[in-house]
């Protein structure tokens, strides 16, 4: 019986454990991760998917990080074949009951002018700053930048 | 008889070389490209590669190329496309070295060549990092359709505008299609494969 209970809370301790994310009260946090840029590159991708659990709407407004001049939430979006990038001044949407994802429609943070150069496995400290959840301070984790190879790529290279 | 003989020949030596002619017409249309545009990669530029060499649209000349107009200070669009075509010319294996991949900077005010040597060679050392003055990139980027614009930010910072897709260009300099980051991998490198052929 003591055996089967450790087993259970193993499994129910574990995924939390491997997990990354964040629980603000009404705003779960899931997976703040930074793509690793070449050496020298002034500016950093941050991505983050916010699920607002409350039942009103709420707005991430600032994103702070002692670790950059700064951070701004932008969009780029490729209208008629020109990249445009728009910074989201007035913050990001989060409505009640719904998922957005910094990852999607080109919606991203940017870390401008990093302290020192980060690469896969570092960590950025960083503070998500909610119009009502408040300050909720988070770790963004440095990973690998993922492309979109074709399955098993690797193995058709003549 | 003999003024008959001699023309005999003249006219057997008239009909070889107009079939020689029509043959090499033939031949040479069956090989050209369907729809070959103005070669306007062989508009002439003079820019500075990564590795502080001069270089000119002789140096991309005889080789098929693929051209990404974009610039370091981007997070999103220009890293995703330079991390895919390390992606493509890895799944073309041992061909692609039939095929040049080059980066153009559109930003050449803040990337210097020490900057674009870093940011190419962090995705692949087999795409060229192209710099230079602000005129010459002008001038290129005009030359070959490009569009690229300065937009200022709040706190006298600036971010660019800039054609998004990847632009092929054959051996001759010639316009061949473009990569667009929309379309699923294997269309691009099918169309890149076409390319190199």
């Amino acid at each position: 019986m003591k055996k089967l209970l450790l087993v259970i809370a193993t499994l129910v301790v574990m995924p939390a454990a491997i997990a990354h994310d964040f629980d603000a009260g009404s705003i779960y946090i899931d997976h703040p991760m930074v793509e690793e840029a070449p050496p020298g590159a002034r500016v950093l991708g941050g991505y983050v998917s916010l699920h607002n659990q409350g039942a009103e709407d709420d707005r991430l407004v600032a994103i702070e990080s002692t670790a950059a001049e700064k951070v701004e939430m932008h969009r780029s979006v490729v209208t008629d074949g020109i990249a445009r990038m728009t910074p989201l001044t007035e913050g990001i949407e989060l409505p009640a009951g719904e998922m957005v994802w910094l990852g999607s429609d080109g919606i991203h943070a940017m870390f401008i002018g990093p302290d020192k150069r980060y690469v896969a496995g570092d960590e950025i400290p960083a503070t998500l700053v909610f119009e009502k959840a408040g300050r909720i301070d988070v770790t963004f984790k440095v990973e690998e930048r993922a492309t979109t190879r074709a399955p098993g790529h690797g193995d058709h290279a003549q | 008889m003999k003024s008959l003989r001699v023309l005999r020949i003249v006219l057997w030596a008239l009909v070889l070389v107009v079939g020689a002619g029509a043959a090499y017409l033939f031949l040479s249309a069956r090989n050209a490209p369907v729809d070959a545009g103005p070669a306007v990669y062989a508009t002439p530029f003079t820019l500075i590669d990564q590795d502080g060499n001069e270089v000119t649209e002789a140096d991309f000349l005889g080789k098929p190329s693929a051209w990404f107009y974009g610039f370091t200070h981007c997070p999103d669009v220009c890293p995703t496309t330079l991390s895919e075509m390390s992606a493509l010319l890895e799944a073309l294996g041992p061909d692609a070295d039939r095929l040049q991949a080059v980066f153009v900077s559109i930003d050449p005010e803040r990337d210097d060549v020490a900057t674009m040597k870093d940011y190419v060679e962090y995705f692949d050392d087999r795409i060229v990092g192209l710099t230079g003055s602000l005129e010459n990139v002008s001038a290129m980027a005009k030359a070959r359709y490009i569009f690229f614009e300065k937009v200022p930010l709040e706190g006298g910072d600036y971010t660019m505008e800039h054609s998004a897709s990847v632009h092929l260009a054959d051996a001759g300099g010639s316009f061949f299609g473009t990569l667009d980051g929309e379309e699923p991998f294997d269309t691009r490198l099918q169309k890149l494969r076409r390319l190199i052929e």
